[in-house]
């Protein structure tokens, strides 16, 4: 007997699938529509114009800001998978009774709250902080190192302890599902340690590095809070100066423009990501 | 539902707290207050509410951009008085949000400072849609015990005695403002920079821009980089001062004779609010510019309010708080005004921080 396409479950789901599409997509076209249009004082004109989009071109401030932010999710990036690697590998393959207390212990900072992490760091890095005190009372330095709190140093620690756990949990899911006897059979054909990593352990994990990868990238591309309060008179970011066009300035259109513009961006990060993993994948069913 | 009435349900635990006696509850006449927290504490308004048989239900805003949007949005039919910025006000009326203020329902606004009565601000052709309600100074705080003169301007513009120990609020409108005073462009000009101008301003915020330790965005954030010592001088609002004051730490406020910003709220009634509403509404506004209101604001505030009713209820020291024991610090004031190219001073402010 021929089976229904769709079954009594996918019926059910339609409208909150159909609900969610439209809750999450009509701003979002309504931002895409804003961004055609132009500002007169607190006038919106509603005729359509790639004005807004030829200033975002043509303005080497916002391009440097665009281009800072993704720079910065990049670094982050590769910062969080150096580090989330050998932790997410110890977590899923040398870790058994305490697997479960180790994945919660590294959610913890989480339940803090994003301003409680940044002042933490503050108290950390700043000049009475716990690291310049040390480095004094152990007659290091004489004075306080200024440059260690509200600096790109200062955010990118910050961001880094931020996200850290987004990529460490999609590399933990990875190499959960990674099969010891492919390390095995590479062993026993001689492959050496290095070998091993580059030829087998790493393709097969690539889709964890991806996801993770892919979170942490466009949590840290949309942070503001953390540059805006470690970084210093540099903590600027697109995300505070669409945040200063929709506010204070009244330029809704030039705003939504830039929001879109870092939307596409992300869109096709994204789709760069799917495709890895899907070229891992194949990689993967060729192993 | 109304989508009024739909707005009051929604406010119920904000009303509670106003409505106070249950007597209140079944008040005829209920007035919907959008504004600062600060300025509608209970106790300020229950000698207001006990005499009438009115009730306010009020909704707190966090900036006067919120309050703009969400008036511009559709909030104006359910709102029967904003608190809108002096400066500010044209974006309403420009709207097409606001009714003229009815003086003769606010015979308390006779007792206005000169100032604000003579100000163009907040009104349109003559009539006056947002009626100056309080007011203050945005001056230069300093660590008194770190800083060996009382600075101006020009400390954040000269010398390197105190580089990466200054702070400047993250508001392009007031930065460009103290650049232009720093330069010595005049109030009537200020606002109205040409090109060559604002190039000017741009140089010397990029010098600004090096000797900061950082842009504070809330107050709160700059109280903690003082007590610290991250900073020993920023361009401030005034809470700092007192409160680190009172924590034992040696503060200055310095009141540059280059100009001082001052800021003014006013209090506004937007266009749909009609009959006893908006009676009832205009004898609130009435209220809030009169002596017991004023009192209790410049006691538990401090802040001033822009009449003069209270001030003979304040003691010296109360007055010289508020900036009213000697009111020619107003002679010095640059108020803040809406630049007609101010999407170009936010622009510019930001291409000075993303530098």
């Amino acid at each position: 007997m021929r089976r229904s396409i769709l079954s009594v479950g996918d019926w059910l789901a339609l409208p909150v699938v159909a609900a969610l599409i439209a809750l999450c997509c009509a701003p979002l076209l309504i931002l895409l529509a804003y961004s055609f249009f132009q500002v007169d004082f607190v006038t919106i004109s509603h005729d359509l114009t790639l004005a807004n989009y030829a200033k975002i071109a043509g303005s080497e401030t916002y391009r440097s800001l665009i281009a800072r932010a993704f720079g910065s999710a990049l670094l982050v990036v590769a910062l969080t998978a150096v580090i989330a690697y050998p932790v997410a590998w110890f977590i899923a393959k040398r870790v058994h009774a305490a697997k479960s207390t180790l994945l919660t212990l590294l959610l913890v900072p989480l339940y803090s709250g994003d301003l409680i992490r940044i002042f933490a760091w503050r108290v950390l890095l700043g000049a009475e902080g716990a690291i310049n005190r040390s480095l004094m009372w152990l007659n290091v330095i004489d004075e306080p190192l200024s440059g260690l709190l509200f600096s790109p140093l200062a955010t990118h620690i910050a961001l880094t302890y931020n996200y850290l756990p987004f990529m460490v949990i999609g590399l933990w899911l990875a190499f959960e599902s990674l099969d010891d006897r492919w390390l095995e059979a590479a062993a026993d054909l001689g492959a050496p340690t290095h070998a091993r990593f580059l030829r087998v352990i790493l393709p097969l994990t690539v889709p964890g590095l991806v996801a993770g990868g892919l979170m942490v990238f466009v949590m840290v591309a949309g942070d503001y809070l953390t540059p805006q309060l470690l970084g210093g008179a540099s903590g600027i970011t697109i995300i505070s100066a669409i945040n200063d066009l929709f506010g204070t300035a009244f330029d809704w259109p030039l705003g939504s423009a830039i929001a879109w513009t870092m939307l596409s961006i992300l869109m096709l990060c994204f789709g760069l990501g799917a495709l890895a993993i899907r070229r891992s994948s194949l990689v993967a069913e060729d192993v | 539902m109304l989508r009024r009435d739909f707005i009051k349900s929604a406010m119920a635990g904000t009303a509670l707290g106003a409505l106070g006696p249950a007597a209140r509850a079944i008040a005829s006449t209920d007035i919907l207050w959008m504004t600062w927290e600060n300025l509608a504490k209970d106790d300020y308004l229950a000698p207001f509410l006990d005499s009438r048989d009115i009730s306010i239900t009020k909704t707190f805003i966090g900036t006067d951009d919120e309050q703009f949007a969400k008036l511009r949005a559709g909030g104006a039919s359910s709102v029967d008085l904003i608190t809108p910025g002096l400066d500010k006000v044209e974006y309403y009326t420009a709207s097409d949000l606001l009714q003229p203020i009815d003086f003769e329902k606010v015979p308390n606004a006779a007792l206005l400072y000169d100032t604000f009565k003579a100000t163009s601000l907040g009104k349109v052709d003559g009539e006056t849609y947002g009626i100056p309600f309080y007011w203050g100074i945005n001056p230069i705080v300093y660590r008194a015990d770190l800083m060996d003169e009382e600075p101006d301007w020009s400390v954040f513009f000269e010398g390197d005695a105190y580089n990466g120990k200054l702070a400047m609020r993250d508001y392009a409108l007031e930065g460009i403002m103290i650049a232009a005073m720093y330069l010595g462009i005049p109030e009537d000009e200020m606002f109205h920079m040409d090109d060559k101008q604002l190039a000017e301003i741009k140089k010397v915020l990029m010098i600004q821009k090096s000797k900061l330790r950082t842009y504070w965005n809330s107050i709160g954030d700059l109280t903690n980089l003082f007590a610290t010592g991250e900073v020993v001088c920023a361009f401030s609002w005034v809470p700092p001062y007192y409160d680190l004051k009172a924590k034992g730490i040696e503060m200055g406020m310095a009141k540059p004779k280059q100009g001082v910003i001052g800021w003014c709220d006013t209090i506004a009634v937007p266009k749909g609010v009609s009959g006893a509403r908006l009676d009832a509404t205009f004898e609130l506004v009435n209220y809030l510019l009169g002596e017991e209101y004023g009192k209790m604001l410049a006691v538990g505030g401090p802040y001033a309010q822009s009449t003069s009713a209270a001030r003979d209820l304040l003691t010296e020291e109360e007055q010289d708080k508020i900036f009213i024991k000697d009111l020619s610090v107003m002679d010095n004031f640059v108020w803040k005004q809406n630049p007609p190219r101010y999407n170009e001073w936010v622009a510019l402010w930001n291409e000075v921080k993303a530098s």
